[in-house]
């Protein structure tokens, strides 16, 4: 096998920081994480401790909750942005259900790198959380 | 000259043109002048021919004499000659025989009176009897042998002959004496009478010369004089009333004088009775408070209306200064800046607070024109109140309705997308799980995985519920993310056509789609048509169980198009097409309960149509049903830069309806 080609266990490896308000969604993405054989999943329910996670963490890719109490995912995009330095490819899946297209264009301009409306199809979203960890792998190949 | 009982000659005179009274009034004196002229020369004529005949007279009475003393000389001579024999005696006999005839001659062409002639004649044969008389005596002296009584007889009887031409020559000489008189006295008379006829060509001149000036003064000068003075009067805005019946040019100038008068007059009349109606009109006006102003702002006119406005009598404000209607807080210096403004852009307007005369407030619509002369001079201002209180507080109410309205709107929307969130959260725990649990089912039992398919199906159809609700609440509350844009819908027909082939087809049904390219420009939001292309497609498929095909196509309705979606299932009942558009409302539920839906579609489908300035609609066939939704047309699809004539090929491929 050729040594560019990123094996399934390098993706499953990354480090995976969910934030949701709603424990049961957090249940529903671990659940769905552990069946696809992730192993470093990290999980946030309360937003105001969200962003310290993510200083913490500093995850591969984040699952992130729009419409939250107190901290709401649009200032934590932010506060996000903010931190990472420029050349930094760190992916943000925004999973909501705020569907509206207005919220989806700001996500999106707040340098989101997808989004999926609730409820969504889990196995889809398994399938771009596995694309999204794929592009940031090949984009930290790029940078060495 | 203007009186209508006119004697008939001057009315005719007055009535010839100024060319005929021109040479009438010339003509006149000189005729005069000429025929003076002519009894002049006749009177001198007949003088000087009195004259030639006194002055024959007196030719003759010398002629006469003069033969009268040429016979008595020669008489006289012979004797002479007989007595002694000398020639010398002779000489005046031979004068005489030699002067004579001549003078004879110049009598007889001199004498015209015939009883003159008669003794003329007379004397012609006794001078010719007395010189041959003389002759004879003579002719015997020169012989010698006179015998002294022959002589002595000879000359007796030479005597007698003589004495005899004397009386004849008297004769003539009383009767040219008589004739002489005669023309003395005629000579007389004619020169008086050529006296008189000069006094009377003087006086004829004189006369003719001042009725010349009479004539031309009735004929022009008094009535040119008139015709100015009603001019003048005119110019004076009089009104002329006599109307002049002279036919000539001065007389027809007068009549259009009068005639301009009276059109002048009638003009004014007009304008005063408009003016007066006008002014009336104004003064009557009740919802609009119409005043005028001095320059320096002082109420000049005031009508029905701004009384009602403001609470003054005329009597009350007239004269007064229009800032009694400021109240104080802009009465310093707001109305002497409307007049600036008017005066400086014609007209000025504002909109504000004044007071009435018992000095309540009132919200006033104000204009205020300048208004200005012919010269450009301020005359004034014109100032029109309305009172706009009562629409101002309506508007004022309405501004407050919208106000609460919009706000009203943006906690529908609000409350609409936190529903939408706070009901599709738990869901998508519900949806999630169970779709775990379901990728999962070999490891459960068989009641187990039914109780996990019932779990995911209900979930998703409460999905779609709340999909299809959010939806119509959301078009509804005004907040739906519509793009309305230029679009093909051929393009978008070919598109649904593509997604609604598979369910369609899982139905065992033939799809078809009944046009062939080609642009229809329309009006709209391309997701938005083509849920609803799906949703009518999906109702066909669902609820056509004994037909054969589903049929999409589209028609032209007049600036609309018509998308419809046609079966040949077993169709609906006119009276329960009604209900067709129910939220809820489906139709049979008893016998279609088999049939997944949320009931919702139809309902859904026809805020979307009418959210894009369409409709919706259903028709009854022979054999199933015709739904159709219809979107405006557009001119020109926003994306056909080459502006090609869409609208053939749409005629083409788009029948109409």
């Amino acid at each position: 096998m050729p040594e560019n080609l990123i094996q399934p266990s390098e993706i499953l490896s990354r480090r995976v920081l969910a934030i949701d308000d709603e424990e049961a969604n957090l249940l529903l993405l671990r659940s769905l994480l552990e069946r696809e054989g992730y192993s470093d999943i990290h999980c946030v329910s309360d937003p105001a401790k969200a962003m310290q996670a993510y200083v913490d963490l500093e995850p591969d890719l984040v699952l992130l909750d729009l419409m939250m109490p107190e901290v709401d995912g649009f200032q934590l995009l932010e506060a996000f942005g903010r931190h990472d330095r420029a050349e930094e490819f760190r992916p943000v899946l925004v999973l909501t259900a705020d569907t509206t297209l207005q919220a989806r264009r700001r996500a999106l301009a707040l340098g989101a790198k997808d989004f999926v409306a609730k409820p969504f199809d889990v196995i889809e979203v398994a399938l771009r959380i596995s694309n999204l960890l794929e592009t940031r792998i090949l984009y930290e190949r790029l940078r060495n | 000259m203007y009186n209508p009982t006119i004697r008939a000659p001057a009315r005719f005179w007055a009535n010839r043109s100024l060319a005929i009274k021109g040479l009438v009034v010339i003509a006149l004196p000189l005729a005069v002048l000429l025929g003076s002229l002519l009894s002049l020369y006749l009177a001198s004529n007949a003088e000087a021919r009195a004259e030639d005949d006194v002055r024959r007279a007196f030719a003759i009475q010398r002629d006469t004499y003069q033969v009268h003393a040429l016979l008595a000389e020669a008489a006289a001579g012979v004797r002479g000659y007989v007595l002694t024999g000398d020639n010398r005696f002779l000489a005046p006999f031979r004068k005489a025989q030699r002067e004579v005839p001549s003078s004879m001659a110049r009598l007889d062409e001199a004498i015209e009176d015939p009883i003159v002639r008669d003794h003329f004649e007379e004397l012609r044969v006794l001078e010719a009897e007395k010189r041959t008389g003389l002759q004879q005596i003579v002719d015997v002296a020169r012989v010698g042998n006179i015998a002294e009584a022959n002589v002595e007889d000879a000359l007796l009887a030479n005597k007698l002959a003589l004495d005899e031409v004397r009386v004849t020559i008297d004769d003539i000489q009383r009767r040219e004496a008589v004739v002489l008189d005669e023309r003395r006295t005629r000579v007389e008379e004619v020169r008086a009478g050529f006296l008189i006829l000069t006094a009377v060509s003087a006086l004829v001149g004189l006369l003719g010369s001042l009725s010349a000036v009479y004539l031309f003064s009735t004929g022009i000068v008094r009535r040119v004089r008139k015709l100015e003075g009603d001019a003048e009067a005119l110019a004076r805005g009089e009104r002329l009333t006599e109307m002049p019946e002279e036919a000539d040019e001065v007389g027809r100038l007068a009549q259009r004088l009068v005639r301009a008068s009276a059109l002048l007059h009638d003009r004014e009349d007009d304008l005063r009775a408009s003016e007066e109606r006008f002014r009336l009109v104004i003064e009557k006006v009740r919802d609009y408070g119409i005043f005028a102003l001095d320059p320096d702002g002082m109420v000049t006119s005031w009508n029905l209306g701004a009384e009602r406005i403001k609470g003054w009598r005329a009597e009350d404000i007239l004269g007064r200064h229009f800032s009694n209607f400021y109240p104080t807080e802009t009465r310093d210096h707001l109305p002497e800046e409307m007049l600036e403004r008017a005066r400086e852009n014609g007209s000025a307007e504002d909109e504000g607070w004044r007071i009435r005369k018992d000095g309540s407030r009132f919200w006033a619509n104000v204009v205020i024109t300048a208004l200005r002369d012919e010269q450009g001079k301020l005359r004034g201002f014109a100032k029109v109140t309305r009172d706009m209180t009562e629409r101002r507080r309506s508007e004022e109410a309405l501004k407050e309705a919208r106000k609460d309205a919009e706000a009203a709107s943006r906690a529908k929307s609000e409350f609409l997308s936190r529903t939408s969130h706070e009901l599709r959260t738990p869901l998508n725990a519900i949806l999630g799980f169970g779709q775990l649990l379901e990728i999962d089912e070999d490891d459960f039992a068989r009641n187990h995985r039914e109780a996990i398919g019932q779990i995911t199906k209900a979930g998703r159809h409460l999905l779609s519920l709340i999909n299809d609700l959010l939806d119509i609440a959301s078009i509804e509350a005004g907040s739906s993310d519509l793009t309305i844009e230029t679009l093909d819908l051929g393009q978008l027909l070919e598109e649904a056509y593509s997604l609604g082939k598979p369910i369609v087809a899982s139905a065992n049904l033939n799809f078809e789609l009944e046009r062939a390219g080609g642009n229809i420009p329309v009006r709209g939001d391309a997701r938005r048509v083509t849920q609803i292309i799906l949703n009518l497609i999906g109702n066909a498929a669902k609820y056509n169980r004994d037909g054969t095909f589903v049929r999409l196509g589209c028609r032209f309705d007049g600036a609309l198009v018509r998308v419809t979606v046609e079966d040949d299932g077993p169709g609906i009942a006119e009276a329960e097409a009604k209900r067709l558009f129910t939220p809820f409302d489906r139709l049979g539920q008893q016998d279609r309960a088999k049939i997944e839906g949320t009931g919702l579609g139809l309902a859904l489908s026809k805020s979307l149509a009418e959210s894009m300035d369409g409709g919706i609609g259903f028709e009854a066939l022979a054999k199933g049903s015709r739904f159709w939704f219809s979107l405006a047309r557009a001119a020109q699809p926003e994306n056909s830069p080459l502006g090609r004539n869409t609208n053939d090929v749409t005629e083409s491929s788009c029948p109409r309806t």
